[in-house]
């Protein structure tokens, strides 16, 4: 039994197109993922809109179902077709929503919202069920006082408070947290971001963080997963990765979210263009028509053609270019020999 | 350097059966030259959008201003809604956070940026759409004859948002407010637009009221910024002097609590508490129940906004403890 | 960024949403309309409820004859007047609330309790059970109310019981559909994901969470209903579908003086006024129960 809590390996969600009719053409979201998170650890997987994050934590989650690949979770396979382990798996991962307002039932009291997971499983019940409740709430900074109050009653921070309250209840081991602090002001999304480290270090949970704030994810983060259209374009240790990115897109994010002097809006963008649409990819490497890189080294044909392979950037490090020794980020980041990357499978 | 804005003790209520129910603005003043971007700071609340509204007069029905804003030499309190009229959209504009919803789903893109140049600047309807097609591709929009006779929902978000600010400039107004104009993008293509609406700014020199919760975004965008702070301005000053060495603690608190700005994992300074109620009327400074350099004198005497430095006023009364 | 109130535990009472008696309560006040629709419809079933105890000749309102009586103008002692048997209009007016809304209610209960579970898990789950849903509601709807109110009372036989039953049968579609689309906006809402993540099963998810923001609009809808059902009773009964005589019953009262209209004005129009009182009632009242009901605009 491997230490990883959780492993995915060539995850692929392909959805169909309305209105394809007989073509059935699909979009797929997610192109071929593997990812792996040891126990007590945080996985940051960043990426902007379509870039298929939010489907990948979908699809741990149990929400959507695999096209193909395959989700294992402490060695139990989410495709398990057994209703008892499954069940087991429903108190086992849990989530942590963008908008906190919307994750709550408008119609609900906050006691009736945090104890809904503990009497789905029947984890406790009456005076046992009020005094875990009670227990959580203060886990989380907030007070009895809260207790009847609806979600529309409470503030953006208090209300991510309940969230987060209702994800521990059942006792998981793995929580999801999907954009946890994108809709929150600046002083509420510190608060939470402690409690969400604090959490973490009681509990020992570990996290798969989804966000496309840089900042927040390496905070947070151990290792960090960047996404494009679909696919894992660099993977790293969270510090390594971001002092010194790999691919020229993890370069653009990087150059985009950092706090910087004013000057450089009068530079051109990290990147220029949009995004392709996920049918109408770009033939080799999918990000050619954005990247910067490629302008920098004359066109090199190798990106128009052939879809690069994952490569190894440093230690545990990889990249998918066929350039990721020529990545700089201005003032940093030494760029070592690349070699292909081990197959992740082989628990390298 | 001309003035175009001046926005002076600016106090906005909000009644219901004719009581007054909150005060949302206390007191605001702010100033905004030609060519210049001031940034507008702060949390859910503080005010940062009604003061954005209040220029152009598109409060509530329920809210009443007071105070002055003079744009142009023009009292806008006073005019009468014809007047009004005239003014927005042609002298001075406005671009929202969400361009998906600031467009009307039912007609084309090209039809309704070209109705604002039809009725301001009086053109027909060949030669608003030619200035349409002028405007689009100056946004930075490829092909703007088809990107014209495209429905909103066709484009995207980057798009949209580039459509909005094309109706926001093509009458060449003095003044642009941008509300939140990046929030809602992906952050690469936020940098596309702020370099845009940057470019666009120096090129035909229009002041920006810039409002946002982002002190980063503000940071690079604009000349100025004004903290606000439960409808008080608690600090402003030029963007280097103030975001280097802030002189309120609420500013100081924004700078802190930003994970950008710390050691990965380790817990970020906060403050406790939440902002004010709009109704709360106490004495003293708002901040005082939260602030960690409070003293005794801070909940009995309001503090006022003062010069602390050259082209930085901050509203405290232990600033010089930062 | 997120809209939210500001530390809730300073806001002042006038904020304070206190629940639904004073929003209710503030709600009322404020429109009139609403106030006035709440005013008729209680007056309406006290009347109705308390008829034998209120009304003057409480036998003749249930159809007692006095023939000698016949076609009196409203006086002193006949407010309304009387009708062509001699029954005092006022009275039976009164008892004629007893059918008519108790019908109303019972035809409207009946179609939420059919249309409602159908259109949720339709809704829900979508696919070939959504299309075979609305593929029978679509044939139910097809048929004007009516029309097939009429089929059935003509195969069953006329009575109240088999007008309501008729109406029961061709209303429930439209609270499948009402369901079915309230549950389909619904179902991608996070905390209905949420509540996918934690294993809620799916009967209680739609009752739990999918039903309890879903009535609102379904209860809006059964109110401003109950005045339509009246008015269609009404119509079946005029046309001698629903009761029968000697059963007071304003459509079928309306029915009985329809010859006589000019000169004996008061035996249709009072009954015909009763029937237009209820019916702008429900509706004034379907309107205000929505802000009741929805926690967030409550009293606001």
């Amino acid at each position: 039994m491997s230490s990883n809590l959780l492993e995915l390996t060539g995850v692929a969600k392909a959805f169909p197109v309305p209105g394809s009719g007989r073509k059935r053409a699909s979009i797929r979201a997610v192109d071929g993922v593997d990812l792996t998170i040891p126990q007590g650890r945080v996985f940051g997987l960043v990426g902007e809109s379509g870039s298929g994050k939010t489907t990948v934590a979908r699809c741990v989650l149990g929400l959507t179902p695999l096209s193909e690949g395959s989700i294992v979770f402490d060695g139990i396979d989410l495709a398990t077709t057994d209703s008892g382990v499954r069940r087991r798996l429903r108190r086992e991962i849990q989530i942590v929503f963008q908008q906190p307002m919307a994750a709550l039932n408008p119609r609900m009291t906050v006691d009736n919202l945090i104890a809904e997971p503990l009497t789905t499983h029947h984890l406790a019940r009456g005076a046992a069920l009020r005094e875990r409740v009670g227990a959580l709430l203060e886990d989380v900074g907030l007070s009895a006082t809260h207790l009847h109050r609806y979600p529309h009653e409470l503030s953006g921070g208090q209300a991510q408070r309940v969230v987060v309250a209702r994800a521990l209840a059942s006792g998981p081991r793995l929580v999801v947290l999907d954009e946890p602090t994108s809709a929150l002001d600046i002083v509420v999304q510190a608060q939470i971001l402690n409690l969400l480290v604090e959490l973490r270090d009681e509990h020992g949970l570990t996290y798969l963080l989804i966000s496309h704030d840089l900042s927040v994810v390496r905070h947070l983060s151990d290792r960090i997963g960047v996404m494009y259209l679909g696919r894992i374009v660099e993977e790293g240790p969270a510090e390594q990765l971001l002092d010194s990115p790999r691919h020229p897109y993890t370069r653009a994010l990087l150059a985009s979210t950092r706090g910087r002097g004013s000057t450089t809006l009068d530079e051109p963008p990290p990147i220029s263009g949009e995004m392709p649409s996920t049918w109408d990819l770009p033939s080799g490497c999918r990000f050619h028509t954005r990247c910067a890189l490629r302008e920098e080294l004359g066109r090199p044909t190798a990106c128009e053609t052939t879809d690069p392979a994952s490569v190894t950037v440093g230690t545990r490090h990889f990249a998918a270019c066929h350039f990721a020794d020529h990545v700089r980020v201005a003032g940093g980041g030494q760029p070592g020999p690349a070699t292909p990357a081990p197959d992740p499978s082989k628990g390298d | 350097m001309s003035r175009l804005l001046e926005i002076e003790d600016l106090t906005v209520d909000f009644s219901r059966d004719g009581r007054v129910t909150s005060r949302a603005l206390r007191g605001v003043s702010l100033t905004v030259d030609a060519g210049e971007a001031v940034g507008v700071v702060g949390e859910t609340g503080c005010g940062k959008t009604l003061t954005g509204l209040s220029v152009l007069r598109m409060l509530p029905d329920n809210a009443t201003a007071s105070g002055r804003i003079c744009f142009e030499g023009q009292e806008m309190l006073e005019l009468s809604t014809r007047e009004l009229r005239s003014i927005r959209g042609r002298r001075i504009s406005m671009v929202f956070q969400s361009p998906g919803t600031s467009f009307n789903p039912v007609f084309t893109v090209g039809y309704q940026i070209g109705l604002v140049a039809e009725r301001h600047l009086g053109v027909g309807r060949k030669e608003g759409q030619a200035l349409v097609a002028e405007t689009l591709h100056a946004v930075g929009l490829p092909n703007p004859e088809s990107v014209m006779r495209f429905y909103p929902h066709e484009l995207s978000g980057g798009m949209l948002q580039r459509a909005m600010i094309a109706m926001a400039i093509i009458c060449r107004p003095s003044l642009l407010i941008a509300d939140e104009p990046t929030t809602a993008l992906d952050v690469t293509i936020a940098q596309q637009i702020l370099r845009l609406l940057r470019r666009l700014q120096r090129e035909q020199g229009f002041g920006v009221f810039f409002i946002s919760h982002d002190l980063d975004l503000v940071g690079d965008f604009c000349d100025r910024i004004a903290v606000l702070y439960a409808g008080r301005v608690v600090e402003m000053g030029a963007t280097a002097q103030l975001l280097g060495r802030p002189r309120h603690p609420y500013t100081r608190a924004l700078l802190e609590a930003l994970p950008g700005r710390a050691q990965p994992g380790a817990p970020l300074p906060t403050v406790p508490g939440a902002v004010p109620t709009a109704l709360d009327d106490a004495p003293g400074c708002p901040f005082a129940p939260r602030c960690p350099l409070v003293v005794e004198r801070c909940f009995e005497e309001r503090p006022v906004l003062a010069s602390v430095g050259p082209d930085q006023a901050a509203a405290c009364h232990r600033w010089d403890a930062l | 960024m997120s809209v939210s109130l500001d530390s809730p535990e300073q806001l002042p009472e006038a904020f304070r949403s206190t629940g639904m008696r004073s929003r209710a309560l503030r709600s009322l006040r404020r429109d009139p309309g609403a106030l006035l629709g709440a005013i008729v419809i209680t007056t309406l079933v006290f009347v109705a409820l308390a008829a034998p105890l209120l009304a003057p000749y409480p036998a003749q309102g249930q159809g007692e004859a006095n023939v000698p009586a016949r076609d009196l103008a409203p006086s002193a002692e006949h407010l309304f007047g009387t009708d062509h048997l001699g029954r005092d209009v006022l009275s039976r007016v009164m008892f004629g609330g007893r059918p008519a809304i108790g019908v109303a209610l019972a035809v409207v209960i009946l179609a939420v309790l059919i249309g409602v579970p159908l259109g949720m898990v339709a809704g829900y789950r979508g696919g070939w059970l959504d299309e075979a849903l609305m593929r029978t509601t679509d044939l139910f709807l097809a048929f004007p109310p009516l029309l097939l109110a009429m089929v059935i009372s003509a195969t069953l036989g006329a009575s109240l019981f088999h007008a309501g039953l008729a109406l029961a049968i061709s209303w429930w579609p439209w609270y499948a559909r009402l369901a079915r689309t309230v549950t389909q906006s619904l179902k991608h809402e996070p905390f209905i994901d949420a509540a996918r993540v934690f294993g809620v099963r799916e009967p209680v998810i739609l009752a739990r969470h999918v039903l309890r923001n879903a009535t609102t609009p379904i209860l809006v809808q059964a109110t401003i209903d109950a005045g339509t059902v009246i008015l269609a009773v009404g119509a079946l009964a005029f046309l001698g579908l629903a009761a029968q005589p000697p059963t007071p019953d304003w459509g079928l009262m309306v029915a009985e003086g329809r010859t006589t209209v000019v000169t004996e004005w008061w035996i249709s129009t009072f009954p015909g006024l009763a029937i237009f009182a209820a019916v702008l009632a429900f509706n004034l009242l379907g309107d205000a129960l929505r802000d009741v009901l929805d926690p967030r605009t409550g009293g606001r």
